[in-house]
């Protein structure tokens, strides 16, 4: 009898944590863009709870950048920086490559959302 | 006798799971300097310690960066641009390294790569100001004012001696081209020295750093930007202990009349580099390998970018290059290394061996 006890609650055990394992890795899944001005963290938008597609205007004494969120991706779509790179980039829907906007110190970075790859070049 | 064996086992795999625990945490620390975003990634069981640490060397880095900022007035490279021939104090050794590097990098490429640009770069609005296409006769006359060749640098003999280097007048250096590679061999070495054997270092993705392997211990996966859909990675590359490096013209380029200007210059006519390539991705264990080669090759073209590769296995490197018409070609050096990505699996690669 006591050994079917222990059996059962190490039984338990190894599918509590198992289940647990599993499951913290499985809470990374919703994909969240977060909008940073110099390292400081101005916005965060979980893409898949984004239904209708809308824009958020963000400036300051540097200038603005018009930011368009739509499900699951982001993009900066006007932007009054000389060099447009930050809008020439297009939209980004994983966390491989951030949108940054140097001359206002502007970053948009997508967090989680799987991703198979580590970083990009180019 | 079976519950023994059942106990043992189930006791075995409460064992075996604290193995399947989950990778240390990245540390990950920003930084804006060398006109980019700088992240790096480090995998360390000490966080607190770790992000104290990549935050000295952000510092380091912005330090560098002071030095060599063309733009700053208080810089090194400013003052020597600004000297009117006179020779100016190399501020220290990691400087002169710098600069020693990179001048015999754009001898080994022929000038292909030239650090003497800076007055054509500004012409173009490519540091920042309004673009502008400048006219044949002004380009003619930048163009002869591109010369690595004149770059004196005297020879560093301690700190009591420092080196110093001198331009003629109305000629200017900016080492935008490789000085983020330069700082991507810096810090790895910094960071093996500190004992963290797994860093990935992105200095604004042109120039990419991978310190040992991922902590699971497979090789870090690097998307290589697809020039036509610069959203996109059109090749995956596989790093372990090495450094990869990107230049496109989708990267900083404005478009006039229809046509597409971008920010590559070739050293010989102070405009775009029109070799018949749209981006070129150079890997080697050498960041400033990668950040300079990756340039010049550009420069060069697909024939003699490959005819470089073949005359220079001493510099240890492997070139993914593509063409204007989207043709890939890579050099077969890195065999297991390159693979195409998602949705590009039906394109061609052409192994240049």
């Amino acid at each position: 009898m006591k050994t079917r006890v222990i059996l059962f609650l190490l039984l338990a055990a190894v599918g509590v944590s198992t289940a647990w394992l599993l499951l913290r890795d499985g809470d990374t899944d919703a994909p969240t863009a977060r909008i940073l001005r110099d390292g400081v963290l101005l916005e965060e938008i979980d893409l898949d709870q984004v239904d209708e597609p809308r824009s958020l205007v963000l400036e300051d004494e540097s200038g603005s950048n018009t930011v368009t969120v739509e499900k699951g991706r982001i993009c900066i779509l006007e932007a009054d920086c000389p060099d447009q790179i930050c809008v020439n980039q297009g939209w980004i829907s994983d966390s491989t490559v951030p949108i940054v906007c140097l001359p206002h110190k502007l970053m948009i970075e997508i967090v989680s959302g799987g991703g198979a790859l580590d970083g990009g070049a180019g | 006798m079976k519950k023994r064996l059942l106990c043992a086992l189930l006791a075995l795999s409460l064992l075996t799971l604290p193995g399947c625990k989950r990778d240390p945490e990245p540390v990950e620390v920003t930084a804006f300097a060398m006109d980019t975003v700088i992240q790096l990634t480090a995998y360390d069981g000490n966080t607190g310690g770790t992000r104290a640490f990549l935050g000295e060397l952000t510092a380091r880095l912005a330090e560098l960066d002071s030095q060599l900022s063309a733009t700053r007035e208080d810089s090194f490279v400013y003052a020597v641009n600004h000297a009117g021939g006179e020779w100016v104090e190399v501020p220290d050794s990691t400087v002169f390294a710098l600069l020693h590097d990179a001048l015999s990098l754009c001898e080994t490429t022929g000038g292909a790569l030239d650090i003497t640009a800076y007055p054509a770069v500004k012409a173009w609005g490519f540091t920042g100001e309004e673009h502008r296409v400048p006219s044949p006769a002004e380009l003619e006359t930048l163009a002869e004012k591109i010369d690595y060749t004149a770059v004196a640098l005297s020879d560093w003999a301690g700190e009591r001696h420092r080196g110093g280097a001198a331009l003629p007048q109305g000629m200017e250096m900016d080492l935008g081209a490789v000085a983020k590679g330069f700082a991507g061999d810096l810090l790895a070495g910094e960071v093996r020295d500190v004992g963290i054997t797994s860093a990935l270092l992105d200095l604004g993705q042109s120039t990419i750093v991978a310190v040992g392997s991922k902590p699971q211990g497979t090789p870090w996966r690097i998307g290589v930007v697809d020039p036509a859909r610069p959203g996109s990675y059109f090749a995956v590359v596989e790093l372990e202990d090495c450094a990869m490096g990107t230049s496109g013209g989708y990267q900083r380029y404005f478009e006039q009349d229809g046509i597409t200007y971008w920010h590559i210059l070739d050293p010989d006519t102070a405009a775009p580099a029109r070799s018949g390539l749209v981006s070129v991705t150079v890997v080697s264990p050498c960041a400033l390998t990668c950040d300079g080669l990756s340039t010049a090759l550009f420069v060069m073209g697909l024939e003699d970018g490959a005819q470089f590769w073949q005359d220079h296995p001493e510099l240890d490197f492997e070139v993914i290059f593509v063409t204007e018409t989207g043709e890939i070609y890579r050099t077969a050096g890195l065999e297991g290394r390159f693979s195409l990505a998602e949705g590009y699996e039906d394109r061609e690669v052409k192994v240049l061996e």
